[in-house]
């Protein structure tokens, strides 16, 4: 644990002094870490507890909606916001899962993308509460302690804020109980249930806690835009993206979701100037390379190699 | 009187829509049912079925039927293919990796289909295509009249097949028990193979059917109708053939009727809702059989 918190301390001050040596690549990095803190979320849920989510779009959207909304038509600051957001992605988190952690299958990952993509519809339908499909543009921000929440800066260090909290959640979840609880669940619910866990209580609460915290990225992201569209925000694209970031990367480990996030949205603009907007394609071939070659990972398979070398050293004595 | 006309003029709208999504649903359950894999590219192979259908009409002046000829074949290599390639080299990683797999051929599909005919929605035209069949004082629209029975035929011709042929008898005993299939000498192997071909075939051939009325844009759609097969199979029970077509024609009609009665705006959402429901409350489909619980 201190050696992950060591590391973790040493990506802080390599992020700290990211906007004084590239001032001109925040944009790129702004978005390298919102998806890492959303893919280490996704992974809470998706890879320690094993439950594939293919809708957590929906709590980006919750999250950037609840801070334009909330500016704009009720004069609420976006810290508040983003804390309704937040409580609003565990509630609906909480029914969602109620109806759905108790079957076995694919059900659960089906009924995500339909929630989402409900949630798009109400967007882009209910004009007077979202702006309707053109959307909804955040024209003023409080300046709390005289900081500007229009400058890229500002966005850099709150995406980055948000980022090391979550990992830093990862890894205090990683040596916890409930991290044991969660893997447990993941590798087999019987045995889990004959073990004393509560499986379906496991799930409900790594859903609640990613689906808050991808509400919390969520907000930042609708600071960072300042202008929403349903289309992007509420998109199953970007679902299938968070998803895949934190899978290419290595699911179920603490920093395999954010390696993800740095390979494949740092290279993005590579992509994007390659095949305009068929940058998803790159996802797609990655993810076939992933399941047939390096099933844990990118970071997964890294980590095994580690061990392994370090288990052969340890007998050769 | 007045309100009848409209209300049998949208239930005969819904059966025949319905009748299409069976069409794309009985793919998708045919391939959970054997394999049990949700097929994620599932919606992109109906729309590979549509740009078929557009690309032999801009160079053959095809109409979007005789393109089937054609279609039904290449996606049964490409079934095969797929499933050879890369179904296969998974079959004993978690069923988790196999869904992530056909997710990733998704994403391929529908860039790759990006990257090659653009993004602009292409269409076929055809003579028929706002003519109609009046029968009483319902209006059939022939287009649909069309894929409803493209519909009924393929759908006799895969009964024909599961039931009355020695390949058939195969498929649904990989279905029930592999092993067990394994056992009495049955290549099962092989036998995912086809079904994955049959699959894909059958996507194909839906969205070639439905070429005359819809409009081919890749990425986006290939998703809208994965999810519409995902709702059919679960409105129906997943797995289970017969299910999935009722499970089509429900949601045609769910669809037309809260479109006209509730509000059109919400017309894609209220399959989605009728599906949600579902899941809350017989997760084992209108049709089907037991659902495990935790």
């Amino acid at each position: 644990m201190i050696r992950h918190f060591t590391v973790l301390g040493i990506a802080v001050l390599a992020g700290l002094a990211y906007p004084h040596l590239f001032p001109n690549a925040l944009t790129i990095a702004i978005s390298v870490l919102l998806f890492a803190g959303w893919a280490t979320s996704w992974d809470i849920l998706g890879g320690w507890a094993g439950q594939l989510s293919l809708g957590h779009a929906g709590f980006v959207g919750l999250g950037a909606y609840f801070v334009a909304i909330g500016q704009s038509d009720y004069g609420l600051a976006p810290w508040w916001a983003m804390m309704l957001a937040m409580i609003a992605a565990a509630a609906l988190a909480f029914a969602w899962g109620r109806i759905t952690f108790g079957l076995r299958g694919p059900y659960f990952t089906l009924s995500t993308i339909a929630v989402a993509e409900i949630l798009r519809m109400i967007a882009i339908n209910e004009g007077w509460l979202t702006g309707g499909a053109t959307g909804v543009f955040i024209a003023t921000l409080p300046e709390p302690f005289g900081i500007d929440l229009f400058s890229r800066v500002v966005h850099f260090h709150m995406a980055l804020a948000f980022s090391v909290l979550t990992v830093a959640i990862v890894i205090i979840i990683s040596q916890s109980r409930f991290g044991y609880q969660l893997r447990a669940v993941r590798e087999d619910e019987s045995s889990a249930m004959a073990a004393g866990i509560n499986p379906v209580v496991v799930k409900l609460k790594a859903f609640m806690l990613s689906a808050a915290l991808v509400a919390l990225g969520g907000g930042i992201y609708g600071i960072f835009l300042s202008f929403l569209e349903p289309h992007i925000l509420f998109y199953l694209f970007l679902s299938i993206q968070i998803a895949l970031t934190a899978i290419i990367g290595g699911r179920g480990t603490i920093w395999g979701p954010s390696i993800g996030a740095l390979l494949l949205i740092g290279s993005g603009e590579i992509f994007r100037a390659a095949f305009a907007q068929a940058n998803l394609l790159i996802y797609g071939l990655l993810i076939l390379v992933v399941i047939l070659f390096l099933p844990r990972g990118i970071f997964g398979e890294i980590q095994r190699r580690a061990v392994r070398r370090r288990y052969a050293r340890s007998t050769q004595g | 009187m007045s309100e009848l006309v409209p209300l049998l003029q949208n239930i005969s709208n819904g059966l025949l829509i319905g009748g299409v999504y069976a069409l794309i649903g009985v793919g998708l359950t045919l391939v959970f049912g054997v394999m049990g894999t949700i097929n994620f590219a599932h919606g992109d192979f109906v729309v590979l079925g549509m740009y078929s259908a557009v690309l032999f009409n801009a160079v053959f002046g095809w109409d979007p039927y005789i393109s089937l000829l054609i279609a039904v074949p290449v996606g049964v290599l490409v079934g095969i293919a797929v499933e050879r390639g890369i179904l296969a080299r998974i079959a004993d990683a978690p069923p988790e990796s196999a869904m992530l797999a056909t997710l990733g051929i998704s994403l391929i599909i529908g860039n790759g289909l990006l990257l090659t005919f653009g993004g602009e929605p292409k269409s076929v035209q055809v003579s028929y295509a706002s003519s109609t069949l009046p029968i009483g004082p319902v209006n059939i629209s022939i287009v649909l009249l069309l894929a409803g029975l493209a519909t009924v035929l393929v759908i006799l011709g895969l009964y024909m097949l599961l039931n009355r042929t020695e390949i058939g008898r195969a498929i649904r005993g990989t279905a029930e028990n592999r092993l067990g299939a394994e056992l009495v000498g049955i290549n099962t192997k092989r036998i995912h193979s086809i079904v994955f071909g049959i699959g894909v075939s059958l996507a194909m051939t839906a969205g070639v059917t439905l070429i005359p009325m819809l409009f081919a844009t890749p990425s986006a759609t290939g998703a809208i109708f994965t999810l519409k097969a995902f709702v059919v199979t679960v409105l129906g029970g997943l797995g289970n053939i017969g299910a999935a077509i009722g499970g089509g024609v429900l949601l045609g009609l769910v669809e037309v009727l809260g479109a006209s009665y509730l509000d059109a705006a919400y017309r894609d959402a209220y399959g989605l809702i009728a599906f949600l429901l579902i899941l809350l409350l017989r997760p084992e489909g209108l049709f089907g059989s037991t659902v495990k619980r935790v």
